[in-house]
């Protein structure tokens, strides 16, 4: 029983879930799986831990994919060193924008943390308008991020007419797909070591996942902000009453949800090494929510820890990998998936009515 | 259902086609297939015929459906390669997607293969594609003298083309093939109208409709995909465009591909051409280049092998009818099934 109610639980699902299969699927345990397993993990974290913060107050943020697309958009078209009139000259940042020559930053030394900024300050306007019509005007977060969602994600088609924006400097790149330490496991002799046996171990994305989880994890769980994040996902006409800041905090909480986006955007466009206006979309939704959910994180609000998303974006990953491995099809992958997200929100209804009864 | 008997068509085909050709490799190869999606006639038989002729040759065949996600199909390609198999084959979702896995698969000194879709650069993997701008080319020349044939009066005929998604440099191919088709023949046609279809029909009818409505006097249509004829049709029979050769208000209308729709479209006289891609010989081509690569262990095996393709048109139906991949289907009973 405190097994089933641990912080832990999913990570020692996880461990189980791993330790039971290695024997039938022994390539899980192969070093290059499992640098994979961590590669894919660490751009949907980032999404992961903005999504949190808004199921934490009971909210849902379905705006996350367009902002993914958008902003990836954004920073491409301001950091191409070069793009093709063949393909882009149809698009209405053609030659306002973006020319042959690229986009404005794409050349200058500073371009790269400049578009950066520029893409979060991008990326935090539209998570504030989000906040602001929750809030202010009392919407439905699904009705006004799903209308978010559908505007942003046709901004971005129209701004590209659908196209990719490719040709990305190097040191952006870098952010995506860059290794700071790898390591080789045989022999020490070898006159050359083929590639493909040279593993990532500490890459420039997992250093920026696990920043964001550091700073998300302080955030909710060290500071007055996040206790008033948690009273409004608990009670919102209770917190209202004791004094918390309750518009204020919805708009910061969609706000880092979508900055938390944008992040991602980073890594997922910089793995991809393009600009892209249809990133995010698909089942890009049902995998940044069923990695919170399947962590512990409460679709009802009240309840959510960066380290219950972060075991729940692993076992994901994980269970993704898994379903790969067994050369099952894409239709069967995302039937498993999807039977995996219930089973973890029908878990987290026993969790808390459990918790709820332990505590009476 | 239908793919399902398509495949088996198809594959039936490519295995007496291909598989007597296909390099004997020491030992059986292990080879990750992954596709973006199998949408379009044309990628179900391609999908047949390198499965079924890599099964049938011994090796072991990895599929990965990427659901039309580059960012899943670059996980999928990774997770082949973790799984350590000898060579990749990819129908890339795009030629932006396409350049980063191959890259990613030759830094892991993994032969890789594209199979029909060609990434955007071209100097890395073994890449196999049909000469679009030439195929698109044959075909529209033939449309357009066909269109200049029947004109009545000596008014300018107009020329509508239905273009792909322009980040895929076969769709590019096809619109410059178009292009330099229709500017032989200076002044016999006004500019032509383009269509975005970004290879998905709601996309293709939505503009079409919009560009039928605001143009009504088309003489002249190219679509850059075959699987796009049912869509045309959707717009055309309503406003009274969908008539067979010979009938007044026919509209000269070609595609490429070369699938079974077309073919049949063809041989009832509702189109007049199709640029037809060797979807057998490509198949075949990328399988016997991946194997051979395998065999002699080179890694990052390098070379574009192009399908010249042709056109299949009105008047030489007859002759080349076979030569066609969806012919060969139709006559199968594809269509009926």
């Amino acid at each position: 029983m405190r097994l089933f109610l641990s912080d832990y639980f999913v990570l020692y699902l996880s461990l189980a879930y791993f330790f039971a299969l290695v024997p039938f699927l022994p390539t899980l345990s192969n070093p290059a799986n499992l640098a994979n397993v961590l590669s894919n993990m660490w751009p949907l974290l980032v999404v992961a831990i903005g999504q949190t913060f808004v199921l934490t107050i009971a909210g849902i943020d379905l705006s996350q994919g367009s902002v993914v697309g958008f902003t990836s958009v954004v920073a491409a078209m301001l950091l191409a060193t070069t793009a093709s009139p063949d393909v882009l000259s149809n698009a209405p940042i053609w030659g306002i924008i973006l020319t042959e020559e690229g986009g404005p930053l794409g050349h200058t030394s500073f371009g790269i943390p400049l578009a950066i900024l520029i893409m979060i300050l991008v990326g935090a306007a539209i998570g504030a308008f989000n906040g602001f019509a929750i809030a202010q005007f009392q919407m439905p977060p699904f009705m006004v991020t799903l209308v978010t969602m559908i505007v942003i994600s046709a901004f971005a088609i129209f701004l590209t007419q659908s196209e990719n924006i490719r040709n990305l400097p190097e040191q952006y790149i870098l952010l995506g797909k860059g290794d700071i330490v790898s390591i080789y496991l045989g022999a020490q002799d070898e006159s050359r070591i083929p590639r493909r046996e040279i593993y990532s171990l500490i890459t420039y994305p997992m250093v920026i996942a696990i920043s964001v989880a550091i700073v998300a994890h302080l955030l909710l769980n060290r500071t007055v902000f996040g206790k008033q994040v948690f009273a409004v996902g608990t009670n919102r006409k209770a917190a209202e009453i004791s004094g918390v800041p309750v518009r204020r905090i919805i708009v910061l909480v969609f706000t880092i949800s979508a900055v938390c986006a944008t992040i991602g955007a980073i890594l997922y466009s910089t793995r991809l090494e393009a600009g892209r206006p249809t990133l995010g979309e698909g089942n890009f939704l049902l995998d940044v929510i069923g990695a919170t959910v399947i962590g512990g994180t409460s679709l009802f609000g009240g309840k959510g820890k960066i380290i219950w998303t972060v075991f729940g974006v692993f076992f994901f990953v994980l269970l993704s990998n898994t379903l790969n491995l067994m050369n099952l099809s894409s239709f069967h992958i995302d039937m498993v998936k999807g039977s995996v997200i219930v089973a973890a929100a029908l878990l987290d209804v026993w969790r808390t009515r459990l918790m709820r009864e332990m505590n009476a | 259902m239908r793919h399902t008997k398509s495949m088996i068509a198809a594959g039936a085909i490519a295995v007496a086609g291909a598989a007597a050709t296909l390099p004997g490799t020491a030992s059986a190869a292990s080879i990750c297939f992954a596709f973006q999606d199998l949408e379009t006639e044309f990628w179900v038989a391609g999908h047949t015929a390198i499965t079924r002729t890599l099964e049938e040759a011994g090796h072991t065949v990895i599929e990965r459906n990427a659901n039309e996600d580059a960012n899943r199909q670059l996980e999928q390609v990774r997770d082949c390669i973790a799984q350590g198999v000898d060579g990749v084959i990819i129908i890339p979702q795009d030629g932006e997607s396409a350049v980063t896995i191959v890259n990613e698969a030759q830094d892991n000194d993994v032969p890789i293969a594209v199979f029909n879709r060609p990434p955007s650069d071209l100097s890395n993997g073994i890449i196999v594609v049909a000469d679009n701008a030439s195929i698109a080319s044959q075909a529209v020349d033939f449309l357009a003298q066909e269109a200049i044939a029947n004109r009545q009066g000596d008014e300018k005929l107009t020329p509508l083309i239905i273009v792909g998604d322009l980040g895929d440099p076969n769709a590019i191919g096809r619109k410059d093939g178009f292009y330099e088709a229709i500017n032989r023949y200076p002044d016999d046609f006004n500019t032509p109208i383009e269509v975005a279809s970004e290879w998905d029909a709601a996309t293709a009818l939505a503009n079409l409709e919009a560009a039928v409505t605001a143009n009504p006097d088309i003489d002249l249509l190219f679509t850059s995909s075959d699987f796009l004829f049912p869509t045309i049709r959707s717009v055309f029979e309503p406003r009274g465009m969908w008539k067979q050769r010979g009938e007044d208000g026919h509209v000269i209308m070609g595609g490429l591909d070369g699938d079974a729709t077309a073919c049949q479209l063809l041989k009832e006289g509702y189109i007049d051409a199709t640029g037809v891609q060797d979807l057998y010989f490509e198949a075949e081509a990328a399988l016997n280049a991946i194997l051979s690569a395998i065999e002699a262990g080179e890694a990052q095996p390098n070379e574009v092998i192009e399908d010249p393709g042709f056109a299949l048109t009105s008047a030489n139906l007859a002759e080349r009818e076979m030569d066609m991949w969806g012919c060969v289907l139709l006559s199968e009973g594809f269509l009926d099934n």
